[in-house]
């Protein structure tokens, strides 16, 4: 066995701009060893034994691709389900065209159920009345009397049910039927209704053996994706110790081909300021518990106002086209105390925030914490960051900001949004990420799957190119440059997580994780981004091809 | 149709208000009140750790506590199963408190009390801290909030009105009149406590009669007053629902049970908080003591019994 592998690349894009662009990659114990050619490296190829891997004689090598915030926990809920949207969604074990209309949901709907063994539940994801029309109960019953079938919303907030699946969920249906947010006759379940549904349903979804089912999907989907690390934002959405039981069972495992950092929830109970310290000091024993790959480290998530998928989101004035409202998800008080808490306890904070409104209490805490009590680089995160305005982000710039935006709202919701939620202006300026280029705010990209998919080079070509399902441009001055788009998926992203000095760019010292492109992003045009093939990914030195079906 | 008849379902007051307005104090006094009512209470915040269910632990009936927020597609219902656990409590609750967290949209909470298996839906009471409610309502961040928590309100509490000047307290209640579309508002000094209008305790067994006022265990006016109407025999449905829709905002509680004449007739479980009213049919084979008496219990001053009596009886006209 020699000591070091070389990996030679037609190309490799270092993103380091002291060497920008390298032709090997020296590797040993999983990390790089250095960078250069053949001929540069000759003092260390001379002096340690070695074999040259030309696998990639005709690839780009790039550092291997990050996604700062996506949910495997809530995959893994999802993923068993069989996918039906708008938009189409291209996983690992089926590549599903757009859904359009209620013609095409319900052929779906025929199709899966034929294909199902019997008396297995039907659980669809991604039914949306804008495309499929108001599918309800009798529709469902007609391709099933006997499957029980549950159609998800796009949104998450409510399900439509046939009778097959009230009878399997033995509701008490004279109850559920008072529900002012249970609609029986319809067979949906919406808002606070769906608990009354998810009651029944919940002990199925969470199952052990079907929830690792889908987190092992999840493996498949981050690896296919072509990323080497993601961040999971938020862990203990279910219950904390059971998701991480599933997580060490699934992930931790010789031939998983990526890390995760794990974040946890920051929420403080209201009116008590005691607890603050308390939770600081839960969240600072996490790292005691980490693996190769699972790993806590000082961050801290926290949550402003609702989702941007589930509208409900908090927005200033003019607010919602319909005057509908959002929801603050905590206090704004008791925002401000537990910031100030992990704040001054050198943690770094992570805030999911959806609306103008959200950002601002982001924004205006942050600069409060500043004025009490300087910090650089403090890594303070805006997450999501769907509406906000240029200035917002000059002030972010102030105060030492960085951002992790989920790019792919332009791509499914800009012209929905135009449409019915906020108007054209806002709508075509959802994730500002030329503002924030402009201003030298960093920035990653995200998916927050299962919210969007999972896959680093189409969230950079929505970055790079703004452009909607429909086509449409939205926004072209927020448009990414092509460079800050692929940072994004690199070293920024690596900086979101605090983990630049071990990975995000190709360097003596750093992970030797790289992500093997079919073409050099930097020498197509930004258009075709999203359509370079991806070979596969190397893994702290070892290959991992994406098999091809 | 399922089994559950009106009777058995376990009425649900929730405790709503923005942060600060008092909801913990409140929760904890009806909890050591000597009311006759087996609470079971659930305290809705954001954290593992719960201050609120150390104060409130010792007492009687049973304390959960609850995260909130809902992100997409999380799936975890903690009211729900908190719900579930408190119903299966041997012997029963006779009423289940939640105090909402501060920035709920307290129709969301209400919902479960409408619409949980098992429950139904007493009062929504949203407290507003008198000193501080007017300028929360004007706050960037949750301004909108606070003031669609009181447009929810089946009954609006002004807290620590002993805190402010009397033309500061008179300036408040205009406020929340004007602002928390017709609900009553009630007024509460520190120690003073009247269950009767948080909880569903009044029984339709009092002597029918006047008004009489009760004293809270404050200092001064009457906390609130009280009559029995009486009505004879058999009513028009129709006549029973115009009369709970207009009496007026300062009414707070009726209830009792009433027989209603024609298709749809036979016993009735009539109700109304606030302003919200309902009429149920009565289960199966119930016998109660007492029929045609509607408890009616509203602000000091306000129940003229002659005129609640009128609006029901056609006799009486
Ligand atoms: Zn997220």
């Amino acid at each position: 066995m020699a000591d070091m592998t070389v990996f030679v690349a037609r190309t490799v894009r270092t993103m380091e701009p002291s060497l920008p662009v390298a032709e090997a990659v020296a590797v040993r114990d999983g990390r790089i060893v250095e960078v250069g050619t053949l001929d540069t490296m000759r003092p260390w190829l001379e002096s340690h034994s070695h074999e040259i891997d030309d696998t990639f004689k005709d690839h780009c090598i790039m550092p291997g691709f990050i996604d700062p915030h996506l949910h495997p926990s809530m995959a893994a809920i999802l993923l068993p389900m069989h996918f039906t949207t708008a938009v189409g969604w291209d996983l690992p074990w089926e590549d599903i065209g757009p859904v359009h209309d209620d013609e095409q949901f319900l052929a779906r709907m025929e199709s899966l159920d034929a294909a199902l063994a019997p008396g297995e539940p039907l659980f669809t994801f991604g039914h949306h009345p804008i495309w499929h029309g108001p599918i309800d109960r009798s529709a469902l019953n007609q391709i099933s009397t006997a499957r029980p079938i549950v159609a998800w919303h796009r949104g998450y907030h409510s399900i439509t049910v046939n009778d097959a699946c009230l009878r399997w969920m033995d509701l008490d249906t004279a109850a559920a039927g008072r529900h002012p947010q249970v609609d029986l006759d319809a067979g949906k379940f919406f808002e606070t209704g769906l608990s009354v549904a998810l009651r029944h349903l919940r002990g199925y979804l969470l199952e052990t053996e079907r929830f690792r089912a889908g987190l092992d999907r999840m493996r498949q989907v981050i690896h296919n994706g072509g990323h080497t690390t993601i961040g999971d934002a938020a862990l203990g959405f279910y219950g904390f110790e059971q998701e991480w039981d599933h997580l060490q069972a699934v992930m931790e495992q010789p031939d998983t081909p990526f890390r995760i950092q794990l974040m946890p929830f920051a929420m403080g109970p209201e009116g008590d300021e005691r607890t603050d310290d308390e939770f600081v000091e839960r969240v600072l024993s996490y790292p005691s518990r980490n693996t190769h790959r699972l790993r806590f480290s000082d961050h801290a998530k926290m949550f402003a106002d609702g989702g941007f998928f589930a509208e409900l989101l908090m927005l200033k004035p003019p607010g919602h086209l319909d005057g509908r409202h959002g929801e603050w998800m905590t206090p704004p008080e008791r925002f401000e105390a537990v910031a100030r808490a992990l704040w001054n306890a050198q943690r770094r904070i992570h805030v999911h925030c959806s609306g103008d409104l959200g950002v601002e209490l982001a924004l205006s805490t942050l600069e409060k914490l500043q004025w009490e009590r300087p910090r650089f680089d403090h890594r303070f995160t805006f997450e999501h960051f769907g509406i906000s305005s240029a200035q917002q982000v000059d002030r972010m710039a102030a105060v030492g900001a960085v951002a992790s935006v989920n790019a792919y709202y332009v791509y499914e919701l800009a012209e929905a949004f135009a449409a019915r939620a906020v108007g054209y202006e806002r709508a075509s300026q959802i994730s500002r990420l030329g503002s924030l280029e402009r201003a030298g705010v960093r920035f990653a990209v995200h998916s927050d799957f299962p919210m969007a998919p999972a896959k680093p080079l189409n969230n950079a070509w929505v970055a790079a190119n703004r452009l909607t399902e429909s086509g449409a441009v939205m926004g072209a001055t927020e448009r990414a440059s092509l460079d800050a788009a692929i940072k994004a998926i690199t070293t920024n992203a690596a900086y979101v997580l605090g983990l630049e000095d071990e990975i995000g760019s190709l360097r003596w010292g750093k992970r030797a994780d790289f992500t093997v492109l079919e073409a050099d992003p930097y020498a197509v045009s930004a258009e075709s981004l999203r359509d370079i093939p991806i070979w596969g990914t190397v893994f702290e030195g070892h290959k991992f091809p994406i098999s091809s079906d | 149709m399922g089994a559950s008849a009106p009777k058995d379902l376990v009425p649900v007051t929730v405790i709503a208000g923005y942060l600060g307005a008092g909801k913990t104090t409140l929760i904890n006094e009806l909890l050591s009140h000597d009311h006759g009512r087996r609470l079971a209470v659930l305290v809705n915040d954001f954290g593992a750790v719960n201050i609120d269910a150390a104060l409130i632990a010792g007492h009687d009936g049973q304390t959960i506590s609850l995260k909130n927020g809902c992100v997409c597609c999380s799936i975890a219902d903690e009211l729900g199963d908190a719900l579930d656990r408190v119903l299966a409590l041997d012997p029963a609750a006779d009423q289940i408190v939640i105090e909402a967290s501060g920035v709920a949209d307290p129709a969301n909470v209400a919902a479960y009390g409408q619409g949980w298996p098992g429950c139904r839906l007493d009062a929504v009471v949203v407290l507003a801290d008198a000193e501080t409610v007017q300028a929360r309502s004007r706050d960037q961040f949750v301004g909108e909030l606070v003031v669609r928590q009181l447009r929810r309100a089946d009954i609006v509490m002004a807290t620590k009105c002993d805190l402010v000047t009397e033309a500061g307290l008179a300036a408040v209640m205009d406020w929340l009149t004007e602002t928390a579309a017709g609900a009553p508002i009630l007024t509460r000094r520190a120690g003073q406590l009247e269950p009767e209008l948080l909880l569903e305790t009044a029984q339709p067994t009092a002597r029918p009669g006047r008004q009489r006022s009760h004293a809270g265990n404050g200092p001064g006016e009457p906390a609130f007053d009280s009559a029995v109407v009486e009505v004879d025999g058999t009513l028009d449905r129709d006549r029973v629902e115009a009369a709970l829709q207009d009496w007026p905002d300062s009414v707070l509680r009726v209830k009792g049970i009433l027989r209603f004449n024609g298709a749809a007739g036979g016993l009735h479980i009539v109700q109304r908080v606030g302003r919200r009213w309902s009429i149920e049919p009565a289960p199966n084979g119930f016998t109660p003591d007492h029929t045609g008496k509607l408890v009616v219990i509203g602000l000091p001053g306000t129940l003229y019994h002659r005129d609640l009596t009128a609006s029901l009886n056609r006799q009486a006209q």
